[in-house]
């Protein structure tokens, strides 16, 4: 344990639930249990492979994706965030490993998902953009990321990977609980590029605030009017 | 989809490699390049407080050079001196004429904002001069001693390449016929024009040579054509086009002529502009005679006549349109580590677009803050990333991403690399995601 792990991340990685390998400097957040819209838990046998879930987390205004990747596997790598130094990507859970989420801000110019528009997707079955299948693919500039290598670039403008939210699995209830990320001087210069929209769709300061007992995951395609398949 | 060999053969790479040179002094703008002396009277900006760098030009380049430079180097002491008080963009702004955005989407983004975010000063006052042995640059608002200095300044026109050479001509069409690609203010006329527009031709010139933004004179006529089909108006678009084919996203464009607006919109290539009689409102060609009821009339282009103004004109070997001498990797004037050039001012044969710009700023900043420290970085190629709405109703455009190539044995870039990619297939997805493309580069200029 190096003297940076040990005063940056440790405690939080040390802390979390239902992990079973350290995870490199992702920050420790409240436990926010996924859920419907109506409350009930979100199985993760109930999350399908063709399109990713959004749900806001740590923070209110900071939109997530969760995605399953079917058969495939996460791995894990050390990465380098755009703000926040580096880290190891946390490991894929639940019964395959396949359950993976990831902060749904494009680390080139930012664009994320609003309820008009989202230009950010997971393009499950591939797309003019991002070529092959199962990629993350920003419509603005062309970044593309690899959700099984941790929101890796893939190609694109985008010099960093997306931003990692660490999950727990519950074997016994199938429950899906987001424990941590990475980005917090990431988020504040999205709060300051944002701040009016944020305001607009939020309230004065209610993006800044923790999201508190659970958070509500819904496909983006019912979260966004517009996800433009590009 | 890739339709590469296409797409270099009609490209204005290929088109400003193969162009011949001229000699200097055509324009009207040949004024002694002896550069103003500097004034004595300091510009009122507080002390340095590190490596002074000064970056003339608010527009794509200099927005994004003066926030990288400062991000990769914190030292920097950066000035941004702008001559406009008020920011508005070129890109996009052919949506507007087409209802699209508005023009809050052009302009509302503030320099004093940019400044602030990004910790710089922005200093609104305009360039008169450059002594470059005494490092000062002289501004309207006095002289500002620099460390290292870049100009980023645009592009400017020229009329003579078109056949108009008396300025009374040349004055008249900058002003009642705006081409529409330096200024606010032409496109403010320019939307008046295409809103106003009710029946005739509405004639849509092309230059030759490396213009600004291969695709948008293209662009604005799809667009042109597009507000006729929907508003039934007794009309069409003629697109008088000095290029032997569409030099960008051919097929494409070409497809939405053919399906979108027959009988609306006439494309006439090899159709070079040879004279113009406002009065008359004809255009000669070499085998027309075109008579319109409005037109936006785009003359070639060169670098911005400051270029010249400042004594940094590069060879006729190497700049056919009145660019700058600089290096081709590091864009630093030759000979001269201290006064650098970018944006569309560069004779590279780079698209003159905003994304090439931000790219190669981005690249730039980089080579400013390793020099500031005695370091190099190795050369990457800008990228061009650009949308084009062919269709208003509903909006659908094409695409294309670009990289370049450099070859070290000529010290020249030579083309397009091989994963160029030309998206010419229509759609709503490529369309909305213009929007995202403007405002991803506005967030990328002006937030921190």
């Amino acid at each position: 344990m190096d003297r940076r792990c040990f005063t940056q991340a440790c405690t939080g990685a040390l802390l979390a639930q239902g992990l079973s390998v350290w995870a490199g400097p992702v920050q420790d957040y409240a436990h926010i249990k996924l859920v419907h819209p109506d409350g009930a838990p979100l199985k993760a046998s109930e999350v399908g492979t063709q399109e990713a879930l959004v749900f806001a987390y740590p923070l209110k205004g900071i939109p997530c994706y969760l995605i399953n990747l079917g058969e495939r596997k996460a791995s894990t790598q050390s990465l380098q965030s755009p703000d926040d130094g580096d880290y190891t990507n946390p490991e894929g859970v639940g019964p395959k490993g396949s359950f993976v989420a990831f902060v749904a801000i494009c680390t080139h110019q930012l664009s994320y998902p609003t309820p008009a528009a989202s230009y950010l997707r997971y393009a499950a079955a591939g797309s003019e953009l991002g070529g092959g299948p199962g990629r993350i693919v920003c419509c603005a500039h062309g970044s593309v990321y690899d959700p099984a290598q941790g929101g890796a670039r893939v190609t694109g403008p985008t010099q960093n990977p997306l931003m990692p939210v660490r999950l727990a699995w519950d074997p016994a209830t199938d429950h899906l609980t987001a424990t941590g990320t990475v980005g917090r001087k990431f988020f504040e210069r999205f709060f300051q590029t944002f701040k009016g929209d944020l305001i607009e769709q939020y309230g004065p300061g209610v993006y800044r605030q923790e999201v508190e007992g659970s958070a509500v995951a819904v496909p983006l395609s019912a979260y966004s009017r517009e996800v433009p398949a590009c | 989809m890739s339709d590469r060999r296409g797409f270099l053969r009609n490209s204005g790479l290929a088109a400003a490699a193969g162009a011949a040179g001229v000699m200097l002094g055509g324009s009207g703008c040949a004024t002694a390049a002896g550069p103003a002396v500097a004034t004595g009277r300091m510009a009122a900006l507080p002390k340095a407080r590190g490596p002074r760098l000064v970056v003339v030009g608010g527009g794509t380049s200099g927005l994004t050079i003066a926030k990288y430079a400062k991000k990769e180097f914190p030292q920097f002491d950066v000035v941004l001196v702008e001559k406009r008080d008020m920011y508005s963009s070129c890109f996009t702004s052919n949506l507007w004429y087409a209802g699209l955005v508005t023009l809050e989407n052009l302009a509302n983004h503030s320099f004093l904002d940019a400044a602030v975010n990004n910790k710089y000063v922005y200093f609104n006052a305009t360039v008169t001069g450059l002594d470059r042995a005494g490092k000062t640059l002289v501004t309207s608002e006095g002289d500002i001693k620099y460390d290292y200095l870049v100009i980023a300044p645009g592009i400017s026109y020229d009329y003579g390449k078109i056949g108009v050479n008396d300025i009374d001509t040349q004055t008249t069409l900058r002003q009642v016929y705006p081409g529409g690609f330096v200024s606010t203010t032409e496109h403010v006329t320019l939307h008046r024009k295409i809103r106003e527009f009710e029946g005739g031709v509405f004639v849509q010139t092309v230059p030759s040579g490396n213009y600004r933004c291969l695709p948008a004179p293209y662009e604005r006529a799809c667009l042109i054509a597009s507000l006729i089909k929907h508003n039934k108006i007794k009309g069409k678009v003629v697109i008088l086009d000095a290029n032997p084919e569409v030099t960008i996203k051919a097929e494409g464009f070409h497809a939405a002529f053919d399906q979108l607006y027959k009988g609306i919109l006439e494309y006439h290539p090899n159709a070079a502009v040879k004279g113009v009689d406002p009065a008359k409102r004809t255009i000669e060609t070499d085998f027309d005679s075109v008579q319109f009821a409005d037109a936006a009339i785009y003359p070639n282009v060169r670098g911005s006549t400051l270029i010249e103004q400042l004594g940094l004109l590069a060879p006729a070997t190497k700049s056919n349109q009145f660019e700058a001498n600089i290096d081709t990797r590091f864009y630093n004037i030759v000979g001269d580590t201290s006064v650098y050039v970018t944006g569309d001012s560069r004779p590279h044969p780079y698209s003159k677009s905003a994304n090439t710009s931000n790219t190669e700023a981005h690249y730039v900043a980089r080579v400013l803050a390793a020099r500031a420290q005695g370091k190099e970085v190795s050369w990457t190629t800008p990228e061009t990333i650009c949308y084009s709405v062919v269709n208003a109703f509903p909006m659908e455009a094409i695409s294309v991403k670009a990289h370049y190539v450099y070859d070290a044995g000529k010290d020249a870039i030579t083309g397009f690399s091989p994963d160029t990619q030309v998206f010419n297939n229509r759609d709503a997805a490529k369309g909305k995601a213009t929007l995202e493309w403007a405002k991803g580069l506005y967030r990328d200029m002006f937030n921190a």
